[in-house]
């Protein structure tokens, strides 16, 4: 019996040796061939080892696995190709990791501490930014020396230009990692700080405004304008509408009367005729909140730039300093749409931050550019069921064989769910009442568009605010030491490569 | 008692009669329809101003208790609490003046609304709430 099983293994491994690939019977297989081709080009791939000039990081906030594959999946279906195979931007990052992005306090967290380990290094407790571990969410006293320095700080004492980019607001969670040190994320403006202003606590818009790292940020655009505006003084598009500050201040004037070169746009127009080929600095502040959604921005009231317009503009002026520069780029909103549990305008948006790495990559070199596009955490989102090759991503599960797929209550379901958030058809417990509510049936979705973009695609749990989730998110790399992103690492691991390739934050 | 049983189902029946009457003639206009950009009304908007429509959306928690109008809005309305530290109307809303007192629905729970589309500002007086589309005499239904 060993005997035979032996002779078997020997054989069985000479023919393996003699058959050569052409011989193999799926050689011809177009999967087997594209795939053979993949490997071909991966081979001849070399790492570069060089310095990093320039970094680029883009986060896409909340921006999940599922995200990615389903954003993939609508763009492709969008423009007619099939959506399964399509290939995205950021798909053809040579390098990816994966990224754990728990807190330090937090087995799922927010964007608080998650961008402060990418910028900074450390992990620290949600709702903190800038600080470390040590500090106390609200807490300005204890927050007194606990302060973290982030690689755009760095990049600024070494001379190196600095940008931040987001759509969201300014002063939300992400883009304020870059500049703010709080211990909580909520102090956007002056009144959000309250109390703690007296014992010496600043917003983080009057933080931004008034950085004091090298000669400050070259290039700062999204929303958020009323945090930077007295509640005085009218908005520059809402009307009706005023600034939210109650100091009277207004940052606006206060970034224009730093020189004559630092300009100030709140619209499209504006943004559009901003000068910059003479290193003039520009803050572009385009809602009151955050900006419009990718899905609605057509409609809005004076035009707000694209993400990718808004990262080229920025990139073309931070790239005239010799020495380099650090930028953020943020797809804010990702996050936002999923948390209304609307996947609908997440996953246009998530498609819109992928644009916006497409024209990173296509004016920037991969010889000196270190471009680093992560999620900071993920969200609830699933891609369930069976559905055929090629099913419309928002419309109800059709199986391989062409009939509607029914669950256990013997109605239809989508592809697409979430598993908690207002989706649920269990209503969530009113605000004074301790009476749990009678239970909700499931809609029969077969006389449901839910391929309106104002769907809510169904969840579990009821919660007014999908929440994020605790899973791991992928880091992808391009350009030098990118190599170095691979495995599966800490969020913060993020913060070392970045300073690795480009040398901030290194003793020499 | 009994007097007002007959008198709450009479009511339940005209009412009834009426939202049915209602949902089969209107035309329909969705969210995405209203506007054209910022706050300018649609052409279809404005060309059905002063006839009956249905729009589908959420109800907006109440503004005060028995009250006979709620907001209606393109998604539920919630604070999220990484999204927004304070709650702020979005500019796509559409006020809804009912008949009878609004019995409230879950903010989360899609329904659909017919009433007669009105456009243009108007403040009202007891609560300030400054309004540009409503649709009065309004019922609706959960879907
Ligand atoms: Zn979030």
């Amino acid at each position: 019996m060993l005997r035979s099983l032996l002779s078997g293994v020997c054989c069985a491994a000479l023919v393996a040796g003699n058959v050569t690939a052409a011989d193999l019977p799926q050689a011809k297989d177009s999967y087997f061939a594209a795939a053979k081709a993949a490997l071909d080009a991966k081979l001849s791939v070399q790492p570069i080892t060089g310095k990093a000039k320039n970094i680029i990081i883009f986060v896409g906030d909340g921006m999940s696995v599922a995200t990615v594959t389903a954003a993939r999946i609508l763009e492709g279906q969008k423009r007619g190709v099939d959506g399964e195979s399509n290939v995205l931007t950021i798909d053809t990052f040579p390098y990816t990791a994966m990224s754990k992005t728990y807190s330090h306090d937090g087995q799922v967290s927010d964007s608080a501490p998650t961008a402060t380990a990418m910028v900074t290094g450390v992990k620290t407790r949600n709702d903190i930014i800038g600080l470390n571990q040590d500090a106390v969410v609200g807490d300005c006293e204890a927050s007194k020396g606990k302060e973290v320095k982030t690689i755009f700080e760095m990049a600024e004492e070494a001379g190196l230009a600095t940008g931040v980019v987001s759509t969201a607001r300014i002063t939300h969670a992400t883009p304020a990692a870059t500049y703010g040190h709080t211990p909580d994320r909520d102090w956007e403006n002056d009144k959000e700080v309250g109390d703690a202003l007296a014992k010496g606590c600043k917003d983080l818009a009057d933080q931004l405004v008034n950085w004091p790292a090298g000669d400050g940020f070259e290039v700062v655009l999204g929303g958020g304008r009323s945090n930077f505006v007295p509640k005085e003084t009218a908005d520059a598009e809402d009307e009706g509408k005023t600034g939210s500050r109650t100091d009277k201040r207004d940052l606006t004037a206060e970034w224009t009367a730093k020189s004559n070169n630092h300009l100030y746009v709140t619209d499209k127009a504006g943004f559009d005729a901003a000068d910059l080929s003479s290193g003039a600095k520009l803050l572009g502040l385009f809602d009151r909140s955050h900006m419009e959604y990718e899905l609605d921005r057509a409609k809005d009231a004076k035009g707000e730039p694209s993400l990718a317009e808004m990262t080229t503009k920025a990139i073309e002026r931070l790239a005239q300093n010799e020495t380099g520069f650090v930028l953020m780029v943020e797809g804010g909103r990702i996050d936002h749409a999923h948390h209304a549990g609307n996947a609908a305008r997440a996953l246009e948006d998530a498609i819109a931050f992928d644009q916006a790495i497409k024209k990173a990559l296509e004016i920037t070199k991969r010889e000196d550019t270190l471009i680093v596009a992560t999620a900071d955490h993920g969200h609830t989102m699933t891609i369930n069921g069976y559905p055929k090759r090629g099913n419309p991503l928002f419309g109800l599960v059709v199986d391989v064989d062409g009939t509607v797929a029914k669950a256990a209550d013997g109605k239809p379901y989508t592809t697409l769910g979430y598993a908690n958030g207002p989706g649920a058809v269990f209503p969530a417990l009113e605000k004074g009442k301790t009476d749990a509510q009678p239970a909700g049936v499931r809609p029969d979705l077969s006389t449901v568009d839910t391929q309106s973009p104002d769907f809510l695609q169904p969840a579990l749990v009821p919660m007014e605010s999908e929440t994020h989730a605790g899973d791991d998110v992928v880091i992808y790399a391009w350009g030098p030491q990118a190599h170095l992103v691979s495995g599966t690492v800490e969020e913060n691991y993020i913060y070392h490569v970045l300073s690795n390739a480009s040398g901030l934050g290194q003793q020499d | 008692m009994q007097r007002l049983v007959s008198v709450v189902f009479l009511v339940f029946i005209s009412a009834a009669i009426a939202a049915g009457a209602a949902f089969g003639a209107a035309s329909t206009l969705t969210f995405s329809e209203l506007y054209e950009k910022g706050s300018d009304p649609s052409a279809k908007t404005k060309a059905l101003t002063g006839s009956e429509v249905s729009i589908v959306g959420y109800m907006a928690p109440p503004l005060k208790a028995q009250a006979t109008f709620f907001v209606l809005t393109k998604m539920p309305m919630a604070v999220c609490p990484f999204c927004d530290s304070t709650l702020d109307w979005p500019t796509d809303i559409v006020l809804i003046k009912t008949s009878s007192i609004v019995d409230a629905t879950p903010f989360n729970f899609p329904i659909k609304v017919v009433g007669k589309l009105e456009v243009g500002f108007e403040k009202d007086e007891e609560t300030g709430f400054v309004s540009f589309l409503r649709l009065s005499d309004a019922v609706f239904e959960r879907l």
